[in-house]
């Protein structure tokens, strides 16, 4: 353990017990407008936090901004479903396409600690398959790296958030620092079906600690994951990366919504970020700009940074800034039982399978699913029952058996399309800008996925003995919109997260994922930005700005 | 047990004898004190201009089957919402952002109740509302009053379902135990039929009627 405690002190300096250190926060560094930072990171979400960890920890000065609020568990998130609204980005958005994708509490999160705040917790690698379909199966595209280039960072995040789990037989095979927890009744009946049906299933791989983790207590079961953790017993960057950050001098500036990333007509390079804190627009110097917005909100900014230089958006020479847009298939199948499941206790995250995660060439369709403990809660149990066409007292007696119930989830790997996009729309919000308008159509392949996991799924609910199943489709975990590529022409951003225009602007969130495989995306979004900062800080001397690399050539410029 | 009315034979008294509320001394502060503010005094109408009121009402009435009292205040709970603006912030391009589509939808309602029974939705009788509404469902994603019909049942399922479920006589009709925090679970597993291989807390109630399954064969 000590290794980790070496590389990010976190969980050593969180105290005894829930809770924030007041005094970190309290003796927070605090940096001028005027003053060139080294680097502002736009963002303190997953890529976001994990870049401000490893950049303050390497001597930076680093200004890290979020849109919401600095949260204190213990004050501001309650042990219930409608009381957690605040936790997710609600601000306006238009969804379109032929099948839109409902946005706010089912994908995106706002404050310090972003989505991962109301995540589930499953932090599973990618396949080194993800990283070659367009090779492999002549779908969708290659990543510029490697799995082998990520593997490193995932063994170090898996440590620091930390992640606990069975040996993992999948992609890679490889092991957990922490054992499993206990499974409960949800998780009981997802083992039995598989065992049943000759699937194999395994416990994990969830970024919530089987034991304590440096000051953080032990998971105690409540099952209000998604509704942030008061416990500090699961994994989000508030807790892993922030604490950390801080105590190596970066601050962290809340409540601040960037609204445009200012560029040096002459140099090319970006000068600092305009943003809005408490009804003020100021404008942070940096000599570095790492933009971690998620996959809305990224390449929404990008656009309305539009200049001379940029008329179609600030990085969008070849018009790729929020194409590429993607999304989880995800279908929910549950199951009744006579027996009483009680799937709100324990965290819904608890057992998964990726033995349908590999093409399979005896299907007609490419690549695959996993499937996962889901567990919802009362209100979200109630959309499950209302998606049937129950209402009225069919609605209410249904609702009344939901001790019954037993829910698992897939996520089916959806293909990156061009069409699935943001753009923006001729709506403003608050701050006058345009909103973002998301645009989401399926391909084939995607909607032959669904019905393939939706019937495994019953197949593993029958196996464990329910009498009926019930599906909703629902949609998770965005990805892409600024996806890393080879080259200009595939991508906003190279391997290292480097934007191709502007040599001094990078993006180290979700938005940069060119595919998504059937994975939660969250491990391998800070496998990416630590990786991306390893490049930044190795090796070199001098001051940080004279380590960023030289520039590429651009082809036209406009 | 739930001080709402429902009849056993739609799924009411299943938990005998369990009180959400009656563990709340095991709550933290700020949780306690959002959950026991929707059990106090239903807030203002704010949002809902003139017959309005009585038209969400009415629909939130049938929607939750809260035919007498005591009800859930569930039309005051998404009144709050809306006036407060307290939305998803996502909207589908081409409709309009939730208040105004609960408004436009609340009058296409009166409209319908007009062609159909001569008089305003609230003022239609229980079941002639019923029929309208299921003539809603039923149109599935195909028009109605230029929306597709089933992202209307949608928003008015959401926001009904939310505030009815948010509440604690809804989690004591459902044997749901609510805030878990700080004391949490400790009894984890599956509880089989006949009392078998109990994993209940002992605040938990066991279903009085587990083989009420409400989808099974002959049973619906
Ligand atoms: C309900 C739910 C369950 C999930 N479960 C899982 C799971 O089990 N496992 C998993 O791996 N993933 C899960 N995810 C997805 C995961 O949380 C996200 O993929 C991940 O957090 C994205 O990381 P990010 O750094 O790209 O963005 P985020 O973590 O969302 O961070 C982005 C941050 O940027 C801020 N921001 C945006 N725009 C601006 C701006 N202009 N100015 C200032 N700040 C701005 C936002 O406030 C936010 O805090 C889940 C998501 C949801 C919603
Ligand atoms: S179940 Fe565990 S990890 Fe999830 S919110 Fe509760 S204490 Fe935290």
């Amino acid at each position: 353990m000590n290794s980790v405690r070496d590389r990010n002190e976190s969980a050593w300096l969180l105290p005894a017990g829930p809770g924030i250190n007041h005094r970190l926060r309290a003796d927070m560094r605090h940096f001028d407008d005027e003053e060139e930072v080294d680097v502002v990171i736009v963002g303190c979400g997953a890529g976001g936090s994990t870049m401000a960890q490893r950049l303050a920890r390497a001597g930076w000065s680093v200004v890290a901004m979020d849109a919401g609020p600095f949260w204190d568990p213990e004050t501001d998130w309650v042990s219930d479903e409608a009381g957690s609204h605040h936790l997710y980005w609600t601000e306006p958005r238009v969804i379109g396409g032929a099948d839109p994708v409902p946005l706010g509490s089912n994908n995106s999160g706002r404050g310090v600690g972003g989505s991962m705040v109301h995540y589930a917790g499953y932090a599973p690698r990618f396949h080194p398959s993800d990283f070659r379909i367009h090779s492999a199966d002549g779908v969708g595209t290659d990543w510029p790296i490697e799995y082998t280039d990520l593997k490193p960072y995932y063994t170090e995040i898996e440590e620091e958030l930390p992640v606990s789990g069975q040996d993992w037989p999948w992609g890679d095979p490889h092991s957990y620092s922490y054992s499993p927890n206990p499974v409960s009744g949800n998780g009981d009946m997802f083992l039995r079906g598989a065992l049943a049906c000759g699937i194999t299933a395994k416990v994990g791989p969830v970024a919530i600690a089987n034991g304590r983790f440096g000051n953080r207590p032990h998971c105690i079961y409540r099952g209000f994951c998604l509704q942030g953790c008061k416990v500090n017993a699961k994994a989000s960057p508030l807790i892993t990366h922030i604490p950390d950050a801080l105590a190596h001098g970066a601050e962290v500036r809340a409540d601040s919504m960037v609204t445009r990333i200012e560029v040096d007509e002459r140099t090319g390079k970006a000068t600092g970020v305009h943003y809005n804190r408490r009804g003020s627009q100021r404008f942070q110097r940096a000599r570095m700009v790492v933009v971690a917005g998620y996959s809305i909100e990224t390449p929404r900014l990008l656009l309305n940074s539009a200049s001379a230089r940029f008329p179609d958006g600030l990085c969008n020479d070849f018009d790729l800034v929020g194409r590429y847009l993607m999304v989880q298939g995800a279908p929910q199948t549950a199951g009744r039982f006579d027996a009483e499941v009680r799937m709100y206790k324990a965290p819904p995250p608890e057992v998964s399978t990726e033995e349908f995660y590999e093409t399979d060439p005896t299907k007609p369709y490419k690549r695959g699913f996993s499937i996962q403990t889901v567990s919802p809660l009362p209100i979200t149990w109630a959309e499950h029952v209302a998606a049937q066409g129950h209402w009225g007292a069919g609605l209410r007696q249904y609702m009344s058996d939901y001790v019954h119930w037993s829910c698992l989830g897939a996520l089916c790997e959806f293909l990156p399309l061009p069409e699935n996009r943001v753009i923006l729309s001729s709506e403003k919000d608050r701050h006058g800008l345009p909103v973002a308008q998301f645009n989401y159509s399926q391909c084939d392949n995607d909607k032959a996925l669904m019905r393939a996991a939706q019937s495994v799924m019953e197949d593993i609910l029958h196996g464990a003995g329910a009498d009926e199943v019930i599906t909703i489709d629902r949609y998770a975990h965005l990805v892409g919109g600024a996806r890393m590529g080879a080259d200009e022409h595939s991508g906003v951003v190279d391997g290292d997260c480097r934007s191709f225009a502007v040599p001094n602007l990078y993006i180290t969130d979700g938005s940069v994922l060119p595919t998504e495989g059937s994975a939660n995306p969250a491990l391998t979004i800070m496998a990416v930005a630590a990786r991306a900062a390893d490049r930044l800080t190795a090796g070199g001397s001098g001051s940080p700005a004279d380590r960023i690399p030289v520039p590429v050539r651009r082809g036209a410029t406009g | 047990m739930s001080g709402l009315p429902l009849d056993p034979s739609a799924g009411g008294g299943r938990f005998p004898g369990f009180d959400v509320m009656a563990q709340s001394k095991h709550w933290d502060e700020v949780t306690t004190s959002v959950v026991v503010s929707r059990l106090g005094m239903p807030p203002d109408i704010r949002f809902f201009r003139g017959t309005e009121e009585a038209t969400a009402s009415a629909l939130c009435d049938q929607l939750l089957d809260q035919k007498n009292p005591p009800r859930v205040p569930v039309v005051n709970m998404v009144d709050a919402r809306l006036a407060d603006e307290q939305t998803d912030g996502w909207h589908y391009d081409g409709m309009a952002p939730d208040g105004q589509s609960w408004r436009d939808s609340l009058a296409a309602l009166d409209e319908d109740a007009m062609v159909h029974s001569g008089c305003p939705f609230a003022e239609a009788p229980w079941d002639a509302q019923s029929a309208i509404l299921q003539a809603v469902l039923d149109l599935g994603s195909k028009p109605w009053h230029g929306t597709p019909a089933a992202r209307i049942w949608s928003l008015w399922t959401r926001y009904a379902c939310t505030a009815f479920y948010s509440h604690p006589w809804a989690w004591d009709e459902i044997g749901f135990p609510g805030p878990a925090y700080p004391r949490g679970y400790k009894n984890l597993g599956v509880n089989e039929p006949g009392g078998k291989n109990n994993r209940l807390e002992p605040f938990e109630v066991a279903d009085a009627r587990p083989a009420q399954d409400p989808l099974r064969k002959g049973n619906s």
